[in-house]
């Protein structure tokens, strides 16, 4: 199309719009094909003209500016296999939640695989996607994300790092030269963000100790609340007090805790929640248990943390047992906390889900023995989806027969009951990504043979992990 | 397999189900027999009147069903048709012991009755299998004079159609002169109003394809932005004028018919000696499934030939009112398989339907068509509008490209081989992972205005983006 008729389309258009005989705008050529003995045909014939000039002629013109993003960066591990996707995509679109939906992932990662970019892709404020994904994190959040993820992060390339990749690289450095870390955290938190700076403080949980704690002092002074309290409660860990002055406080927890003696022989010293007398108190004792730490309310009572635990009495209150192991988790050290974790695991009964607020301190061995332990009492199989930072498959099919988890599964799927149902749903979830391929296979056949149907949404999971069978768990993903 | 043909006399609503059921048992209108090894379930595809063929499954044990047909009988008769050759010639299953993901899907939705079924107690009372079997009595002998007075009566329901559509056609010219003279800027803002009233007319003077086409004109427009809306009302109505031209110029323009009035039915396309046929590879590219305002659901399944050195491609157009709920198509995107489709007769054949199914094809990558999409990749378009430019979507394949984002975020398609020169915009928004993709070969559907993403091949494989 020409100069001309494109002028005469544009004149046309704008007589069209406004309403009104517009033949006469008409570009000459089309006006001697338009002719017609009624003006309402001349207009229609026009109209018809002006349509395909629109669909053939012209077509959109592409805008001066248009934003390229940087390639996608290829990950370290291979894609899922192509056979595999449809399974993959089941089980994300039962997984309820992101918790849900990161265990999926995690899973496969931990098989040797990643996700295709179209069934799962991290945001770019993803925090649980296994690291593999921190190079697709940082690609969300940057359209100039440049590839930096085989360079050693330094004080000098630290702004040329996006947050994913820098989490990333301070995690491997905390693990193999920590004090480096720190040094680097330490000269580069001050300018960042209170909500970066707490991020980078949290990276010093990983490998603490003693080196770390003229720092976490330092940190007595930041701007920031959480970051104080963060430094604080690591501080506590290394069995150090704070410099934040949280005397008051303490002082009035210690208030609601019952010190007493126990034992004819050998008298030993015991702990237990004093009896409050509003629910106002409760609220209160609440607080104090999240603001105070592990080792300066210890302090208060003369004894070290292990005989604190020690002494504490179990299931004299639930709520209570629960802001303890929360505190424990919070501020007590690794020994605190794997000692509370093998005190309730050999008490056993129902204290032993007070292991649940440990596990994101925990180490493997202990969280696979209270996972074990759970399945085996069988009475409080809902709690396990609780646990968290647990391992993928490696659950076998001995560690599911070894008590009464299979009976009361079989029996529950016999009968009629929905809310039952559904927790058995939820259980079988959390059973898709703990077990193996072989046990995840076995259980998929046993749940089928029970009656339970065999497309049944909720063994996705379980599926996924069973076809993933032959790729055998990896670690640092 | 507990079947008996009680109790498939005892399921069915009324003796006519039985009766339509009964004509469905022939083997050949079921391409696809199937049961469990271990479990009591089977399942098939049937041949129905839509282009896809229907499918169906029944749990021999407490007689839950599921079929994709748009009926309003439960069961209809394809589930009594499967669950017939079921109870008597179960033989003509194939045992296997996966259930595909459509059966799959079904039984994970499902609730398994924990009581007794219901259906099996339903009354068989004035319906019988023996009577559903016994062959059609024979019509009666036509005397000659009662044949022309019937082919009289035809001729003049024919002619009265032609002239109630010509008269629809002289309203509705009338009508964008109408909107000519009153201004397009009015007409995009009161598009819904003046379109559905002007449908309607065309409703009554029995051109109900034109009218389903107008009705759907506001929801094109309102796709678009603003400014971009009086251009495409121009587009829309200038269509319209051409076709109304054409069917002018030619009534018995099966196509045309086609666009306007009304469709041949599935039996008059199989039978049609015209018509194309076309046994190839198909990989289903993607699916466009769209609420119309009449309320019906249009599914569209869009099928590449995957033998064809040149892109040809095909479109299987099922509609179900969407009352009937959210069906499952007979295709995911994505499948391939082997079939014999005809097409329906047309300047640019793109409507089909499949009429034999052949198994199922291999997987692999879709054909080197660069060759054909070197120059400018709307070229197909260009040759689709000379043939019907009545018409809007058309399919095209595009050569090496990526997607890349305007400064108020929309998404364009851009050529690889020059960056700076060819780029189509993007109907929607796009899955941010595409933008970081470089797409060998992309499908998509173009209306003159905007690209509607089918599939894509990429270094990471097909994508799916319909």
């Amino acid at each position: 199309m020409n100069e001309l008729d494109q002028a005469g389309l544009a004149r046309l258009r704008d007589g069209w719009i406004s309403g009104g005989a517009a033949f006469e705008l008409a570009p000459a050529e089309w006006k001697e094909v338009a002719a017609a003995s009624s003006p309402d045909e001349q207009e229609r014939r026009l109209l018809a003209i002006a349509a395909q000039a629109l669909d053939v002629a012209l077509r959109p013109a592409a805008p001066k500016i248009l934003k390229r993003r940087p390639p996608l960066p290829v990950l370290a591990l291979p894609m899922l296999p192509e056979r595999l996707r449809p399974s993959l995509r089941a089980a994300l679109k039962y997984a309820a939640d992101a918790r849900r939906k990161a265990q999926v992932v995690k899973l496969v990662a931990s098989r040797g695989f990643v996700t295709h970019p179209m069934d799962w892709m991290p945001s770019a404020s993803d925090q649980t996607a296994p690291d593999i994904y921190a190079p697709w994190i940082d690609w969300q959040a940057s359209a100039e994300a440049e590839q930096l993820w085989h360079k050693k992060l330094t004080l000098q390339n630290w702004a040329e790092f996006f947050p994913a990749a820098r989490r990333v690289a301070l995690t491997g450095m905390r693990r193999s030269e920590p004090a480096v870390a720190r040094q680097l955290i330490e000269a580069k938190g001050p300018a960042e963000s209170a909500e970066v700076r707490l991020s980078l403080v949290e990276l010093i949980r990983i490998g603490l100790g003693p080196d770390d704690a003229p720092f976490l002092k330092s940190l007595a002074t930041d701007r920031s609340t959480k970051v104080r309290e963060l430094a604080g409660r690591l501080l506590a860990m290394l069995g150090q007090h704070g410099e934040s002055g949280a005397d008051v406080p303490v002082a009035e927890l210690a208030g609601f805790i019952e010190e007493g003696k126990a034992g004819f022989i050998r008298r030993r010293t015991t702990f237990g929640p004093a009896k409050t007398k509003s629910h106002a108190q409760e609220q209160r004792r609440a607080e104090l248990f999240e603001l105070c730490n592990l080792v300066d309310l210890v302090a208060r009572f003369g004894v070290t943390e292990s005989d604190f635990i020690t002494g504490w009495q179990f299931g004299t209150d639930n709520n209570v047992d629960i802001l303890l192991s929360r505190m424990v988790a919070a501020s007590g050290s690794d020994t605190a906390v794997a000692h509370m974790a093998d005190r309730l695991v050999d008490e056993g009964g129902k204290p032993v889900l007070r292991v649940l607020q440990l596990t994101p301190r925990l180490d493997s061995r202990r969280k696979r023995v209270l996972v074990r332990l759970i399945l085996k009492q069988a009475n409080y199989l809902g709690m396990l989806n609780q646990a968290e930072s647990l391992d993928a498959g490696w659950l076998d099919w001995d560690d599911l027969t070894n008590g009464q988890v299979l009976p009361a599964l079989r029996s529950i799927i016999g009968e009629n009951d929905d809310a039952m149902r559904r927790a058995v749903d939820d259980f079988l979830e959390t059973m898709g990504f703990l077990a193996t391929a072989t046990a995840a296979t076995r259980l998929i056949d046993d749940l089928v043979a029970a009656g339970l149907p065999p497309a049944s949404p909720s063994l996705g999971l379980l599926r996924l992990n069973a076809a993933l069978a032959g790729n055998p768990p990896q670690d640092n993903i | 397999m507990q079947l008996d043909l009680k109790t498939i006399e005892a399921l069915a609503p009324d003796q006519a189900s039985l009766g339509a059921a009964a004509k469905l048992t022939k083997r050949s209108n079921w391409p696809r027999l199937e049961a469990h090894g271990r479990l009591p379930l089977i399942w098939g595809e049937c041949q129905g009147s839509g282009s896809n063929p229907y499918r169906v499954a029944f749990d021999t044990s407490d007689h839950g069903y599921k079929c994709t047909c748009p009926s309003r009988k439960f069961p209809c008769k394809h589930i009594l048709a499967l669950a017939w050759i079921g109870a008597t010639a179960p033989a003509s299953f194939a045992r296997v012991d996966q259930t595909p993901d459509w059966v799959n899907d079904w039984l994970g939705r499902r609730r398994k009755p924990g009581q007794s079924p219901t259906q099996a107690a339903a009354s068989s009372e004035g319906k019988s299998i023996d009577e559903a079997t016994r062959p059609a009595e024979s019509a009666p002998v036509e005397d000659a004079a009662a044949a022309e007075r019937r082919e009289a009566a035809q001729r003049k329901r024919a002619e009265d159609t032609r002239s109630a559509v010509s008269a629809a056609l002289d309203e509705l010219d009338q009508w964008v002169a109408d909107q000519l003279r009153l201004g397009l800027a009015g007409f995009v803002d009161a598009s819904s109003e003046r379109c559905r009233r002007i449908a309607a007319r065309l409703v009554d003077l029995k051109a109900a394809a034109l009218a389903g086409r107008i009705d759907e004109l506001p929801a094109r427009l309102m796709a678009l932005r603003s400014e971009e809306r009086p251009d495409a009302a121009i587009r829309e109505l200038g269509k319209l004028v051409l076709l109304a031209k054409a069917w002018r110029a030619a009534p018995d323009d099966a196509e045309l018919k086609r666009l306007v009035s009304t469709s041949e039915t599935r039996d008059q396309i199989l039978a049609n000696p015209d018509a194309v046929q076309i046994e190839s590879d198909w990989e289903v590219l993607g699916e466009k499934i769209e609420t119309r305002r009449d309320g019906l659901v249009s599914h569209a399944t869009w099928l590449l030939d995957l033998e064809s050195t040149t892109p040809r491609f095909a479109v299987l157009l099922d509609f179900f009112p969407a009352s009937a709920g959210r069906r499952s198509g007979a295709f995911a995107p994505g499948d391939r398989f082997k079939a014999r489709l005809v097409f329906y007769p047309s300047r640019n054949p793109l409507r089909a339907l499949v009429a034999e199914r052949l198994g199922d094809a291999s997987p692999g990558s879709w054909p080197d068509f660069a060759a054909d999409a070197a120059g400018d990749p709307l070229a197909a378009y260009a040759t689709f509008q000379d043939g019907a430019p009545w018409l809007s979507d058309c399919p095209v394949i595009l050569p090496a490209g990526a997607i890349a984002l305007d400064e108020k975020e929309g998404a364009w398609w851009q050529a690889a081989s020059d960056p700076h020169g060819i780029a189509l915009p993007i109907a929607g928004s796009v899955n941010q992972p595409l933008l970081g993709l470089d797409l060998a070969a992309t499908a998509a559907l173009w209306n003159g205005a905007r690209l509607e993403l089918l599939a894509s091949q990429s270094s990471i494989g097909r994508l799916d983006l319909s």
